[in-house]
């Protein structure tokens, strides 16, 4: 995932999707790399990973070589109004942006493209050599990935158009984008990666996905169960285990993280990640 | 006089399975029980005997008093303009291309229908108790801001913003000459898509009365009603759990309880390891009462920090696939104010 420009890290919500792309993020700046982490949900997700305080539009530097930002959309509109379109003699952008703003929560794709071709700049641009986002839900995500698309199909004529191009082929291109979906081994999270990944089949909008499946418990080879405490934990982690192993049977995972017992603060599970990430990768 | 107990907290906490199970104690302690879930696991909607999408609730088959409805959320739209619209209008709705995209971007308008579906039910003065198992959609806590944010949109605020001042009739919006917002926005988009938002927006603006008046019983059966937040002792779900304490008191009532779901027993924190104890045995148990401790630190400081009631519910290896496990699961919680949640 390293060779990527962009890793997109999805996952049902409550999976541990934020922490999985701080260790990513935190894995590549351990290896060098210029790398920009992007929090695309709700604020803090991400940052607490970072242990920094809130993020900013404006990326920062959170370690040496790891800079990491908030999407805000209303900026990157601003961004895109003034920068990208090179929109001439619109001076009240403020009126602008909020006008944009109140069409797109009507209009599919509008609201999307604007985060997620954000994003896309970032990676055009050479300034990173990785860009890590960590994105919304499966249950979103779709839209995300399709947006560019979308707008293609949506607006017949206009500038926005003229954009979705690149970034589709940015988002198709093996070389440049790796979606990974971060899922737990137990029900509910398993059925939304299936019903995720056939929908991925069907539209080819990113190449193949990977899996990665967190909190995944060591196995028990000790068939013993001593009376008391000791015993209950045993049986109690023996059932668990192989609880587990019929949902991991279902998706087979391109990487498993282990349950992290006993970790208090979300730094210090990002840095864990990290390491168990190096081990695997 | 029915009461009303809505289930609420992140996804992915176990916030359904609690709401079911609170439904199955209440119908066995003789209340008639009406279990709301949104989007329940396959083992418990077959568990609670409802199999298909759809606002009627059905009696369970072998527990007389209980009964479950599964809410289609995806519908959310079309009852809203169906309930609130002219005939005519409400079909041109129902069939507008922008529903979808209007409703992913606007989750109130899912909690609005839940909400307002769940008010139905309390209002219809059929059950004892209600238990709304509350959708995650936009977090949790926007469930209870839904109904005012719902009113705010269909009144016109998006019109508004769009026309960059008064409301517009059908013919102002294509005045666009006066209007350099639209101007732009034409550039940038095309002019047939802008014209086909803003049809759908006149169009919706038709049904504020409606949605603004039923908003206001939605209110009022919301602050009438006992709120419980669940969570795990996770640093996210936890994060959320915080902003309904936070938050909820002035938009309903203070929660009765924080119910902290798949929490290790406190014996776990020091077992006794018995002397022929193998080492990869010995190193489990560890892991575990490491575990049981920071379970034990994280609800403490919740209960310190919000003077929250906190209450336990087992890590569970059962699968629950009958009103029994569901039952069994509830009754191995503790510190569960059943009184002040409207059961027993």
């Amino acid at each position: 995932m390293l060779d990527k420009r962009l890793v997109i890290v999805s996952g049902k919500g409550g999976v541990g999707k934020s922490a999985v792309a701080a260790g990513l993020a935190l894995l590549g700046q351990r290896n060098g790399l210029r790398v920009l982490a992007v929090e695309m949900g709700s604020p803090g997700g991400l940052s607490t990973h970072f242990s920094t305080g809130p993020l900013e539009f404006k990326p920062r530097e959170v370690r040496p070589g790891l800079h990491a930002m908030h999407i805000v959309r209303s900026e990157a509109l601003l961004e895109y109004l003034s920068l990208q379109l090179r929109l001439p003699g619109v001076r009240r952008f403020g009126a602008v942006a909020r006008a944009f703003d109140a069409l797109a929560t009507a209009a599919p794709a509008i609201r999307e493209i604007i985060t997620i071709g954000k994003i896309l700049w970032e990676v055009k641009e050479d300034r990173w050599d990785l860009v890590v986002a960590d994105a919304p839900p499966t249950g979103q995500i779709g839209s995300y990935l399709r947006a560019p698309r979308s707008i293609s199909e949506l607006v017949p004529t206009g500038r926005i158009r003229a954009q979705s191009e690149w970034m589709t082929a940015t988002l198709a291109d093996a070389d440049m984008t790796q979606l990974a979906i971060v899922t737990l081994p137990e029900e509910l999270p398993t059925t939304e990666t299936l019903e995720t990944m056939r929908w991925l089949e069907d539209e080819h909008i990113v190449p193949p996905p990977v899996v990665i499946t967190n909190r995944a418990l060591p196995e028990l080879e000790d068939k013993s169960s001593p009376d008391g405490v000791v015993g209950e934990i045993a049986n109690l982690h023996r059932s668990l285990w192989s609880e587990q192993q019929h949902w991991l049977a279902q998706v087979p995972p391109d990487l498993t993280l282990p349950y992290m017992f006993g970790l208090f603060t979300p730094g210090e599970v990002a840095a864990h990640m990290s390491d168990e990430l190096e081990t695997l990768t | 006089m029915t009461k009303t107990l809505l289930v609420t907290g992140a996804g992915g906490v176990g916030k359904t399975t609690i709401a079911a199970a609170v439904g199955v104690i209440a119908a066995r302690e003789g209340l008639r029980t009406l279990v709301v879930t949104v989007d329940p696991a396959r083992r418990l909607a077959s568990a609670l005997g409802i199999s298909h999408l759809g606002d009627e609730p059905t009696p369970h088959v072998d527990e007389p008093l209980l009964w479950a409805a599964m809410l289609d959320a995806a519908a959310s739209w079309r009852a809203v303009a169906m309930r609130h619209a002219d005939p005519d209008v409400a079909t041109r709705l129902a069939d507008n291309e922008f529903f979808q995209a209007a409703s992913e971007h606007f989750p109130a308008s899912q909690s609005y229908a839940a909400a307002d579906q769940a008010a139905t039910f309390v209002q219809a003065r059929a059950w004892d108790l209600v238990v709304v198992d509350t959708p995650p959609s936009g977090g949790g806590i926007d469930f209870f801001a839904a109904p005012a944010q719902m009113a705010d949109l269909v009144g016109g605020r998006l019109l508004r913003w769009i026309t960059g001042g008064p409301l517009p009739g059908r013919k102002l919006l294509y005045n666009r000459a006066a209007r350099p917002m639209l101007r732009v926005a034409d550039s940038i988009l095309g002019s047939n898509l802008l014209e086909r938002v803003a049809e759908f927006l006149v169009d919706l603006r038709t049904t504020y009365d409606g949605v603004a008046r039923r908003g206001r019983e939605i209110e009022k059966v919301m602050r009438e009603s006992s709120i419980v937040v669940i969570t795990t002792a996770d640093p996210v779900p936890v994060r959320e759990a915080v902003k309904f304490y936070r938050e909820l008191p002035g938009l309903a009532s203070t929660p009765e309880a924080v119910i902290f779901n798949r929490s290790l027993p406190d014996a776990w924190a020091n077992p006794s390891v018995p002397p022929k104890t193998t080492a990869e045995l010995r190193h489990i148990a560890e892991l575990w009462g490491s575990e049981t401790l920071r379970q034990r630190d994280m609800r403490e400081e919740f209960s310190a920090r919000y003077g929250a009631t906190v209450a336990t519910v087992p890590l569970s290896d059962e699968p629950l696939t009958d009103l029994d496990g569901l039952a069994l699961l509830m009754s191995q919680g503790s510190g569960i104010p059943w009184e002040r949640i409207g059961v027993g």
